[in-house]
């Protein structure tokens, strides 16, 4: 049986990609003197595994990772253990047996900030509500299957609820989208907001994780 | 994290590598610290932090107490356009503060071709170029590394230079440093008295004067500076420091493993090589300290990989007891032991053998020259049949690659001594039909070439790089030659770097314009394949009125004053000349242990006797 830590990264951890971080938590464990399992076969690896790999530059307070603890450390020993042989800004929560298959795991709330640096349009809020509550809003997304180069996808379906909330200089969508199969990159929804309203992009963007959830909105561990 | 870093950080690639944060990097309280360091090196992140040198002085800063040392690298066009778009000035990792801000900002000068890199660092850092417009104390612009053996093309730009190894000197400068700080010296007043450091020169203390042929006439001291610097050693490599903890990066660089060095200098004096002039002499450390370092490093790192570093690893003393021992713990946690730098001969392969029982990797020769006469000239005394035993033991035992390496353009060298490499390779792949117990698979051999550039302190210091078109003429001869084989791949270095490599490597201080020329027209990376672009170069060195060949391809008189004649690696003048004269007559030189040649690197050691 599998086991799983929940862990967050944020700050300067946010620009380690993917890849780099599973060869970081290989290294990390190793550092923490945590025995893992190994892959089996010619070329034996470490085998740890992110359950929804996270865009470079993004946080997150709920990621997933799945790997074996073999020994060296209780499972209530790992978490301090392990986030002190981490590179700055990543904090591992809890480590315990996955009792529930990846599969469940629905969806993903997130928070993304639109900011403006001269302060936000008033007409920002109404114009974001107007693009989400559309019945159809398709975009392009970047495929490496299809001969175009890309294929089509319709957002809303694939959100299944929002929220919006407004400062003085930023506007700040709480949404919950699909996570996968197909899952939801919330880069489409600032893409499709920019495209409809030009004159509304912010300056920057900011994406954050805050839950995974299964199919009843639940959080997945 | 700076909120504009925030912003642009999105818009380039490997964003990791501007960010700092990485495991063991060293935070340290501001209010503790009087002193703070730029440790920068003049290319990427995954070059600079591949350099152990680096690795050495950062943790050995640190250590430090009230000193806080950073890194800070070149970052790549895109990440240059946005910080030059938005004014983010060049920032160290660790705080992400300005390094224009810090007292000292350090760079290590390993190749020619980063000059112009630490040029658009200082731009980046918006501090002007030249020493003389800053004319405050701080900061203190200073360089070190093994191209400060003729530091001249960067003079009128560094404050100064640390020749040699910088365990030492570094603390001792520093230290220098904040009494001045302390008592408001002026930057006059602390360059003549740092420059009475042993292993320090500041350029701005010589004056060069030319002849009207454009040579040297002289250099002459001022200020009470010494007329010869030597460069600095650790005496006794069982005291020095090792970087057991070190930054262990967020994202892939290029050597991502822990390094254990063996042992500084090299017993063989192959006549070309600067390496193995300014490391002598030899020090080796304690095959038991060395295990102990290896094993605590691999714990501390998490690494998987392991490689033994030195200049030729064969002929460190107790290699097989360090092996036997490091095996011992690498091998029941699959930690992979690497072996580079290994001579070609039997011994070394029983090694590899052991070594790489689960992963063969490459496997890489550099006989330099193609028949044993050339071969003798330089000294790389490595015998024909050694390579070819070696070939034998490796086919037998499943490699099926091979690459060899050659310089063309040797003194001396003749178009025989060209086709003996392509003879070479051939003989090489007789072995392999010989002795591979599977011939359906194939075999790779790959020869590479590249033009050879003379190297300031070394015996070929005199000598002139043969011209472009003659170094052309003797690719295509051996391309020619190799056509038939199949089995045979022929990789040729490009000229064009080399060339500029031949006229900075042993360049005066009058090419500092053709530096600041170029990088005005943009040069940067200039290792790079991207950016490098040898009309600019061409274009820089006629603005200037100076002529690439006159550094390139000149024959130098016995007694020419040269550019780099203050700086002294401990070895020589007329050990280096007989050396050349050796070369002439095709004569070998014996190693150090068998007898020592009286290079002169002996008086860095107590009672001047190296025992490596």
């Amino acid at each position: 049986m599998a086991d799983r830590l929940l862990f967050s990264k944020t700050g300067r951890a946010k620009y380690i990609s993917h890849l780099d971080l599973m060869r970081t938590f290989q290294r990390a464990f190793t550092r923490a003197g945590i025995e893992i399992k190994h892959t089996q076969g010619f070329h034996k690896h470490p085998f740890v595994s992110i359950a929804l790999p996270l865009s470079v530059g993004y946080s997150s307070q709920c990621e997933i990772l799945e790997f074996g603890l073999v020994g060296g450390a209780t499972a209530e020993e790992v978490p301090a253990r392990l986030t002190a042989a981490m590179p700055e800004g990543i904090i591992i929560h809890q480590c315990y047996p996955a009792e529930r298959k990846l599969k469940e795991l629905a969806f993903v709330n997130y928070i993304i900030n639109f900011e403006y640096s001269e302060g936000r349009p008033q007409a920002s809020e109404p114009a974001m509500q107007e693009l989400l509550s559309r019945e159809s809003l398709v975009m392009q997304k970047k495929s490496n299957k299809s001969k175009k180069g890309y294929t089509e996808v319709d957002l809303i379906p694939l959100i299944r609820g929002f929220n919006l909330e407004c400062q003085s200089d930023t506007l700040t969508l709480d949404a919950v989208l699909c996570a996968q199969n197909p899952g939801l990159n919330p880069e489409l929804i600032r893409a499709a907001f920019c495209q409809a309203y030009p004159e509304y992009a912010p300056d920057f963007v900011t994406f954050h994780r805050r839950e995974v959830l299964d199919i009843d909105g639940n959080p997945f561990r | 994290m700076n909120r504009t870093l925030e912003h642009i950080l999105p818009k380039v690639q490997k964003p990791a590598r501007y960010t700092g944060g990485e495991y063991n990097a060293v935070v340290k309280d501001k209010r503790t610290v009087d002193t703070r360091f730029a440790l920068c090196f003049p290319d990427t992140y995954e070059i600079g932090m591949s350099n152990l040198g680096c690795r050495i002085l950062y943790g050995l800063m640190n250590e430090q107490e009230g000193l806080w040392c950073e890194r800070c690298y070149a970052p790549w066009g895109d990440m240059e356009e946005e910080m030059r778009r938005e004014g983010l000035l060049l920032y160290a990792l660790e705080s992400g503060d300005p390094i224009s801000d810090f007292d000292i900002i350090g760079f290590s000068l390993g190749y020619e071709m980063a000059y112009t890199n630490v040029l658009n660092m200082l731009d980046l850092a918006g501090l002007p170029l030249r020493s003389a417009d800053r004319p405050e104390l701080t900061p203190l612009i200073v360089a070190g590394g093994t191209c400060c053996y003729n530091p001249e093309p960067l003079a009128p730009f560094v404050d100064f230079f640390v020749l040699g190894e910088g365990e030492e000197v570094t603390l001792e400068y520093i230290a220098l440093y904040r009494q001045a700080k302390e008592e408001c010296w002026s930057k006059e007043e602390f360059l003549r008295e740092v420059a009475q450091i042993p292993g320090i020169y500041v350029p701005s203390l010589y004056e060069v004067t030319y002849h009207a042929d454009g040579t040297v006439e002289a250099i002459t001291p001022k200020d009470g500076a010494p007329a010869t610097v030597t460069k600095r050693i650790v005496e006794d490599m069982d005291k020095s420091y090792f970087p057991v903890k070190t930054i262990i990066p967020s994202t892939e660089i290029v050597h991502d493993r822990v390094m254990l060095e063996l042992f500084r200098g090299c017993i063989r004096g192959c006549r070309f090589c600067q390496a193995g002039y300014a490391y002598r002499p030899v020090r080796s450390r304690n095959p038991k300290l060395l295990a102990q370092y290896g094993k605590a490093a691999c714990e501390d790192s998490g690494y998987q990989e392991m490689t033994l570093s030195s200049l030729s690893s064969t002929d460190y003393p107790c290699l097989m007891e360090l092996c036997d021992e490091l095996l011992d713990y690498c091998a029941p946690r699959d930690i992979g032991l690497s072996l580079p730098s290994l001579r070609a001969d039997t011994f070394s392969m029983n090694l590899m053998e052991r070594l790489q029982r689960v992963r063969k990797g490459g496997l890489t020769f550099a006989p330099e020259a193609g028949t044993q006469r050339l071969r003798d000239a330089i000294n790389k005394n490595l015998k024909e049949e050694d390579l070819l035993q070696s070939c034998r033991t490796a086919f037998s035992g499943g490699w099926s690659g091979v690459k060899l390496y050659f310089m063309l353009g040797l003194p001396t060298e003749t178009d025989e001594d060209v086709l003996g490499i392509a003879d070479l390779a051939r003989k090489v792949y007789q072995c392999w039909r010989e002795c591979t117990p599977n011939r359906a698979r194939g075999v790779r051999i790959t020869v590479s070439t590249s033009w050879f550039v003379p190297k300031p302190h070394t015996a070929f210091q005199w000598d002139a790089q043969i011209p472009m078109e003659e170094y052309q003429r003797r690719v295509n001869l051996l391309r020619d030659a190799l056509k038939r084989d199949r089995s045979i791949t022929y990789n040729w270095h490009d000229p064009q770097t080399s060339y500029l490599e031949a006229i900075f490597s042993r360049g005066d201080r009058r090419l500092a314009d053709v530096l600041e020329t170029a990088w005005q027209n943009g040069a940067k990376f200039d290792s790079w394949s991207e950016y490098f672009d040898f009309q600019r170069w061409m274009d820089a060195l006629k603005a200037c009125g100076l002529s690439g060949d006159f550094y390139a391809h000149r024959v130098r008189e016995k007694d020419e004053v040269f550019p780099w004649s203050v700086p002294s690696v401990g070895v020589s003048r007329q050990f280096l000349w007989h050396e050349r004269e050796l070369c002439y007559q095709s004569q070998t030189t014996p190693d150090c242990r068998t007898r020592c040649s009286g290079c002169g690197a002996n008086k860095f050691l107590p009672g001047g006797v190296c025992n490596g």
